[in-house]
């Protein structure tokens, strides 16, 4: 284990630095049941999601007495321990074994199912949950002017108007990297990244929002599974993707329609249509568009490099649109 | 009895009553499950203990108080956690110990005046809902879980478990050397981290976060416990790509217990709160100290913590756990 000694403090118990093609990992104390041990620096990458997911992989498959559970995050895994079983230094040891030992050889494929999943923009409910917030919580919330948050993300991300904000949506694959907040809610990230875009979260944040919802807060795009309290900016709504009743053939398994590593791909549909959904979806008549399937880590990683001058122009065009909007 | 379910009714629901286990749904956070459980974690074992029952048995978590149940066959009950009136058929009723209910019997529990602001009742069998993710614990921001996943009200009938060998007669009481301090005013030990100080919060920020008497916001329940606004000067200037705030980083799973500060707002994540997001932990309430946050009153009652560390929290598991053993009961008369 080669340990860096400097930049520890009674926050960070160990740091690792990038070395032969992986990341560097910072060990974090979580409490006195958990260590938050993060990949890489605070960048929006999605090879450190990558990496994340195979070290959790390889955690999962060596095992280790004491270790309750793995949690991701974005570029990270909270690990939660029972100390009377297992050291925190152990644990850190462990960790830094599977990542030492992870052979990143070309051709890792991570299991992920493509779901198709239909979204009605700038329906009557999301909107709905922007006038409440107006009202009730927040009036002069600059993300909110208008009655609805579209016109800001369109703003903010420096876009001609809200036919460009769903097109970004609608253009490519997003990858659900991991699931929290409330059961079952993906953190979804863009494949492409030419049609990323990003946003503040509400401050305040929202007392109620619908089920079904999809929203932006910061590089992330959610699905949110019932209706809660929220901090996204809303652009339409869904099918549901949570059902513990088990109304519908999807939800037989675990009443959370979305699985680590899936990628979603939505399409447009009007909100009538979307209504008529949601009944059959509770009928049972609905069936989800699921396709079984893998995604090549390598092949992704090799296609968006090609893109990333393209992207980065785009991302400095939405950087400098960003100077100029008031973050709530 | 063969063939009969032990059964007690709810004669009256009080604010939020529901069922719980310790330590609760673990391995479903990275499904976004919270652990749910008791808030005291505490006084929910202590019961356990007096009424015979293993540790993995459900019992009620009662907020404030004003409950009444009728108990449908004979059992041993106990009552632990906030101070509050309490009568088994009229009779007075002391906390921390066992009671012998015959059947029919009604508790009821009136009010806590504080300090404090969570009861529990342990029933010997046990409450029989069903598993579900390894627990029996109500999950009440995914409505999951306990009694159809939500806080019980007048004219539910729970099932009990049975007793292994017949519920025991043995009256006990907790060591009064053993009871847990109750005030108003709370300090609660903490770690450091995850995201402190030096890279996300100043020194003088992490040493505001720790001097400063918060008190508890009115809007403080299972998910969390809020406290007071407070202007941090943070160590960056922005969240970078995670947003504008630089309370916000790339969104990651959360230690149920975190500190978490969002804006300007630091919440204490309860055991229901959210699992994951895109805001600082600055620090962490060790799992010792845990009971503590279910006995704030969310008006009136302060808060300020404590830094601890990892050796120390070792320390306070074993004080906790020696508390929680057979030795610290007593015969009573």
């Amino acid at each position: 284990m080669s340990l860096s000694s400097t930049d520890i403090n009674a926050a960070v118990l160990a740091r690792e630095p990038a070395e032969s093609g992986k990341p560097s990992a910072t060990y974090r104390v979580a409490g006195d049941r958990a260590v938050l041990v993060e990949y890489g620096e605070m960048e929006f990458d999605l090879a450190l999601s990558f990496f994340m997911l195979a070290v959790d992989d390889a955690i999962r498959t060596r095992k280790l007495d004491g270790l309750i559970e793995t949690a991701p995050g974005f570029r990270s895994i909270l690990v939660s321990y029972e100390p009377d079983d297992l050291q925190v230094d152990e644990l850190i040891a462990f960790l830094s074994d599977v990542r030492r030992d992870l052979n990143l050889s070309s051709g890792v494929q991570i299991p992920s199912r493509l779901l198709h999943l239909p979204i009605a923009f700038d329906d009557t409910q999301t909107r709905k949950a922007v006038e409440q917030y107006v009202q009730r919580i927040r009036a002069d919330a600059p993300n909110s002017e208008g009655g609805n948050n579209i016109d800001y993300v369109v703003a903010y991300n420096g876009l001609p108007d809200h036919e460009a904000l769903f097109n970004s949506l609608l253009s490519t694959e997003h990858l659900n990297v991991f699931m929290g907040f409330f059961p079952g809610l993906p953190f979804l990230f863009p494949r492409d990244p030419r049609h990323a875009v990003t946003a503040p979260k509400y401050n305040p944040t929202r007392i109620w929002t619908p089920a079904g919802a999809v929203g932006l807060g910061g590089p992330c795009w959610s699905i949110y599974p019932v209706e809660s309290a929220g901090g996204y900016q809303l652009v339409g709504r869904t099918v549901p993707i949570y059902d513990l009743e088990r109304r519908n053939a999807a939800f037989a398994a675990s009443g959370l329609l979305m699985r680590a590593g899936d990628r979603v791909q939505f399409h447009r549909v009007s909100e009538p249509e979307l209504l008529e959904l949601w009944e059959d979806v509770y009928a049972d008549r609905y069936r989800y568009e699921i396709v079984e399937g893998n995604l090549d880590v390598q092949e992704h990683l090799d296609w968006a490099a090609e893109l990333s001058d393209e992207a980065d122009q785009l991302r400095e065009a939405r950087e400098r649109a960003a100077t100029t909007i008031p973050v709530p | 009895m063969a063939g009969e379910v032990a059964e007690f009714e709810i004669v009256e629901g009080g604010l939020q009553t529901t069922v719980q286990d310790y330590p609760g749904r673990r391995g479903m956070l990275a499904q976004g499950f919270f652990p749910a459980g008791p808030m005291d974690h505490f006084a929910f074992r202590c019961a356990n203990l007096l009424v015979g029952n293993d540790a993995s048995a459900a019992g009620l978590e009662v907020t404030l108080g004003n409950v009444a149940l009728r108990i449908e066959s004979p059992a041993a009950i106990a009552v632990c956690g906030a101070p509050a009136p309490a009568t088994l058929n009229g009779e007075t009723v002391e906390p921390w110990q066992t009671i012998w209910a015959e059947a029919g019997s009604e508790l009821r529990i009136g009010i806590a005046p504080g300090p404090g602001f969570r009861i529990y009742v342990a029933i010997s069998g046990g409450i029989d809902v069903p598993i579900l993710g390894g627990s029996r614990s109500t999950y009440t921001m995914g409505q999951l879980g306990g009694f159809e996943g939500r806080a019980l009200r007048e004219g539910d009938r729970l099932p009990l478990g049975e007793t292994p060998g017949g519920a025991s007669d043995a009256l006990r009481r907790l060591k009064a050397s053993e009871l847990p301090d109750y005030s108003r005013d709370w300090e609660i030990e903490v770690l450091r981290g995850p995201q402190a100080s030096p890279d996300f919060l100043t020194e003088d920020d992490v040493e505001a976060l720790l001097s400063r008497v918060w008190k508890v916001d009115p809007n403080s329940n299972r998910t969390g416990i809020r406290l007071e606004p407070h202007q941090f000067s943070w160590a960056r200037t922005g969240g970078g790509v995670a947003g504008g705030h630089p309370s916000n980083i790339l969104d990651n799973s959360y230690p149920v217990g975190a500190v978490n500060v969002n804006g300007d707002l630091p919440v204490i994540l309860g055991p229901d709160g959210p699992t994951a997001g895109g805001f600082i932990c600055a620090a962490t309430v060790a799992h010792a100290a845990f009971w503590k946050l279910g006995q704030l009153r969310p008006v009136g009652d302060t808060v300020r913590l404590r830094e601890i560390t990892l050796e120390q929290a070792r320390e306070l598991d074993r004080v906790l756990r020696r508390r929680l053993n057979e030795t610290s009961l007593e015969d009573i008369e």
